[in-house]
């Protein structure tokens, strides 16, 4: 690049002195420090699960009650106090909430994300994004307070039988929180098709309806689908709404069956918000399945964030 | 070509039916996400200031003296004057934010730090402003190691000595008097010269000198309003002479937006007649739960009488601590990726790295504030250190994604032009691309500490007090937030008088702080891409 050949011989002279070293090595500082917080965060999961599992716990040097792993995964009962440490009730709720968010906020934030690159006037658009990025602002709790006092009174008239804390209401919320992720990070890719591609649609004679929907929506679809692994890697690890929303009752559900969201059950971040909220005992076997709850959380979503940054730049096409 | 084999004789009939549905079908899911927060959000107002339980004369008085007359106003100048309606409009907004944010303010000086120990801490400063100043004007050819070790050693005593000196005087100051002149001068100091525009030395210090003399008058006001003189200083030093200085400023340049000045003036009349016929009349206002009470008392196990006070004492800390630690370490980054880092492995590793630290689960960060600051550091939990440094941590990817943009979007000619005139790195960074980027930078940090603000679960990981009844004094005592109160109401308090009562109302609070962060950051960036 000419710039930076340029900026190199223009400031040699002064690379090294005392000043530029040591503004140069704040700020490198500051950009490791992001490699230090990732290590720190996969260090402390793994070294606090190791001394949860049984068969890592020795090597660790802990002693007292610890849980299998194969318990640990295949386990469908999430009792604390009987230290039965089961997983899978959690991420079948997790799942459930999953599902019943991307229900919400898939066809919504593509429909809004279409809407905003192809029909929206620049004045509505001034109006529209602003507005969309206050219902991502909302912070989580108050979405669970309106998800348990307002949203399932309200179905509670449609969908009788419906507990005060269910799957659906916290679906619900949750949907409505990610929309906006999965309509920005979508209508960007949108906007990023070239004109002439539309104008080429147009003159073919096809309508505004047959180039949204058979140019851009194709065009984009990498951004789109990045867009719903960011967006449900987000509710995944989306905490408050569903801790308030979604029961504390550590129920295996069918994530698939509809029926089953009319019931309460308790997310993974909502049970480690329950452990700790709880009465449990620092360093105790408890203390100690957060950190393998936590661990799991991060390489699910760890994973769905390099999913999606894979599809992003594979599958992209380049104009 | 062949002819007449596949001619196609016309294009049939084009339906307008289905474009049409599919338009409004689309503007209909954009609306319906809006829709429901407008409606969640108007169902939580009424449950909180229960509108309805005043007297109607009460809506009648101030529908006549505020309503009407702002509404009249208002859109004779949004048709006739737009330019002017923007600028009336913007000032009664700076003035509401910033009585908000005042009253915060307030709050910190009132439990937190006592005046004298801010002048005292003011004091040291400016002493050792002027001993650094007096440095380096006392001998140039001083070596420069010398210059330093003198300057050092200048703010480190100063800062050691001068505010347990004040402290120890037999007699100091009132609390106003002391405000004025530690707080009220410096931003009178500012706002008197963006005030006095183009009008030379003497008008300036006219400008500064009313600023401060109005700073002082709190100290008589306050009492007198029944505030006290402290919170009197405060607010008129963040909010009224802030806003008065920025309208005077804006007519001052551009005399044709004065009739703005109208706008605020009916707004602010209007509100003051309708609240002095309202008491003389003894119209009943609404029983609204967010009231003086609500604000200013701790949580108790009666819904009626909980109050929000410590947590949001405690969220102004935690929120003082997040910007102070995220603001230069992100922007650091920002700047080493943009600025300063070689196209080579490692950087596409930071940067990968940065862009998944932003899609980890807020609880995660919890346990690595626990983990780390809890379990290895040995620290004590839910202390306001602690709560900061976390969420400091949560939101840094998102200081450093959006302030990267900001300098992106810095025109390579600038630095270019910086560097030809011999510029360093450092300067150029510095005078150049740092203060063209600031308010794009700027913009992204409020944004993040809007997202700290309401974060909850990383503060109950790190063991952060549902209940605290004290607003926390230092960085190492225990702090609670808003949405942890408001949690802690909803789920472990959990019964029909907290829901009706005190969490709406906690709901309602939190929901303007937040909203009026947002709408500033939107509206710098809005001015900031115009201007570009």
């Amino acid at each position: 690049m000419s710039t930076d050949d340029l900026r190199r011989d223009l400031t040699r002279r002064t690379e090294n002195s005392p000043q530029e070293l040591l503004t140069r090595s704040f700020f490198f500082l500051c950009a490791v420090l992001s490699i230090v917080t990732t290590i720190s965060i996969i260090l402390m999961l793994t070294t606090e699960a190791a001394k949860f599992f049984s068969f890592t716990a020795p090597l660790m040097g802990i002693e007292g009650p610890t849980a299998s792993v194969v318990d640990f995964l295949t386990g469908t009962e999430w009792i604390i106090n009987n230290e039965q440490f089961g997983v899978l009730p959690l991420v079948s709720a997790t799942l459930a909430i999953t599902i019943g968010s991307a229900v919400v906020a898939i066809p919504l934030g593509v429909a809004t994300a279409i809407y905003l690159s192809e029909y929206a006037s620049p004045r509505a658009q001034q109006v529209l994004k602003p507005a969309l990025e206050v219902l991502a602002g909302v912070p989580t709790v108050v979405y669970g307070f309106f998800a348990v006092v307002y949203i399932t009174p309200a179905l509670r008239t449609v969908v009788p039988g419906l507990g005060t804390f269910n799957m659906l209401s916290a679906s619900i919320v949750v949907g409505i929180m990610i929309i906006p992720m999965v309509a920005s990070i979508s209508e960007d890719a949108m906007s990023a098709v070239p004109d002439s591609l539309r104008q080429a649609g147009y003159g073919m004679g096809a309508t505004k309806f047959d180039v949204s929907v058979g140019i851009v929506v194709p065009a984009s679809l990498s951004g789109i689908f990045s867009s719903f692994i960011l967006a449900l890697s987000r509710a995944i690890g989306e905490t408050m709404a569903v801790t308030v929303a979604a029961g504390s009752q550590a129920n295996l559900l069918n994530p698939l069956n509809p029926a089953s969201y009319l019931e309460g059950a308790l997310p993974m971040t909502a049970a480690m918000v329950n452990l700790l909220t709880g009465d449990i005992t620092g360093g105790g076997v408890a203390y100690r399945s957060l950190f393998a709850i936590g661990l799991t959380l991060f390489i699910i979503t760890l994973i769905m964030n390099v999913i999606s940054d894979f599809v992003a730049q594979r599958y992209r096409e380049e104009y | 070509m062949a002819t007449g084999q596949n001619v196609i004789e016309d294009f049939g009939h084009v339906s307008r039916t289905v474009g049409t549905v599919f338009r409004y079908l689309l503007l209909a899911a954009t609306l319906f996400g809006i829709v429901a927060l407008v409606i969640l959000l108007i169902y939580v107002a009424n449950d909180a200031i229960q509108p309805l339980t005043a007297d109607p004369r009460w809506h009648l008085t101030f529908f006549l003296t505020l309503v009407l007359p702002t509404l009249a106003v208002g859109g004779y100048l949004l048709r006739t004057d737009p330019a002017s309606f923007r600028f009336g409009a913007s000032v009664v907004g700076l003035l509401a934010v910033s009585t908000m944010f005042g009253g915060g303010a307030a709050m910190i000086f009132v439990d937190i730090v006592p005046p004298v120990v801010w002048f005292g801490y003011v004091l040291a400063l400016v002493v050792a402003l002027a001993g650094v100043v007096g440095i380096e004007r006392f001998d140039r050819r001083l070596p420069f190691l010398a210059r330093f070790a003198g300057a050092g050693a200048v703010i480190v005593g100063s800062l050691l000595l001068v505010p347990g000196l004040v402290q120890g005087l037999p007699v100091y100051p009132t609390d106003g008097i002391m405000l004025t002149l530690s707080l009220g001068a410096p931003v009178a100091l500012v706002v008197g010269r963006y005030a006095a525009a183009e009008a030379g030395r003497r008008g300036t210090l006219l400008a500064v000198l009313v600023g401060v003399v109005a700073v002082g008058a709190g100290e008589v006001l306050g009492p007198m309003l029944a505030i006290g003189a402290v919170p009197a200083t405060v607010l008129l030093s963040i909010a009224v002479v802030p806003t008065a200085g920025y309208a005077a400023g804006v007519v001052r340049r551009n005399a044709d937006v004065r009739p703005g000045l109208g706008f605020v003036a009916v707004v602010l009349g209007g509100a003051l007649v309708g609240a002095v016929v309202v008491d003389a009349l003894g119209f009943a206002g609404p029983q609204s739960w967010v009231d003086w009470q609500f604000l200013t008392s701790a949580h108790s196990g009666t819904a009626a009488d909980a109050g929000l006070y410590p947590a949001i004492g405690g969220s102004i800390l935690l929120m003082v601590t997040v910007a102070a630690l995220s603001f230069p370490l992100g922007v650091g980054a920002a700047v080493y990726l943009e600025e300063y880092a070689p196209n080579n492995r490692f950087t596409r590793f930071i940067d990968v790295n940065i862009s998944n630290l932003a899609g980890v689960p807020s609880v995660v960060y919890g346990l690595l504030g626990l983990g780390v600051f809890v379990t290895y550091l040995g620290q004590p939990t839910g202390t306001v250190l602690i709560g900061g440094a976390t969420l400091a941590l949560l939101i840094l990817p998102i200081v450093i994604i959006s302030s990267r943009e900001a300098l992106r979007s810095v025109p390579d000619e600038m630095r270019q032009a910086s560097y030809g005139m011999g510029a360093t790195r450092w300067q150029t960074i510095r005078n150049v691309v740092l203060p063209r980027a600031f308010p794009g930078i700027l913009t992204g940090t409020i944004l993040a500490l809007g997202r700290a603000i309401g974060e909850t679960a990383p503060l109950i990981m790190i063991g952060a007090p549902n209940v605290l009844f004290s607003l926390p004094t230092e960085l190492s005592s225990k702090v609670s937030a808003m949405p942890l109160q408001v949690y802690a109401w909803a789920s472990l308090f959990a019964s029909e008088p907290f829901y009706q009562a005190a969490v709406p109302a906690g709901v309602v609070v939190l929901l303007i702080v937040l909203l009026s962060m947002n709408s500033v950051a939107i509206v710098l960036r809005n001015k900031y891409q115009n201007q570009q």
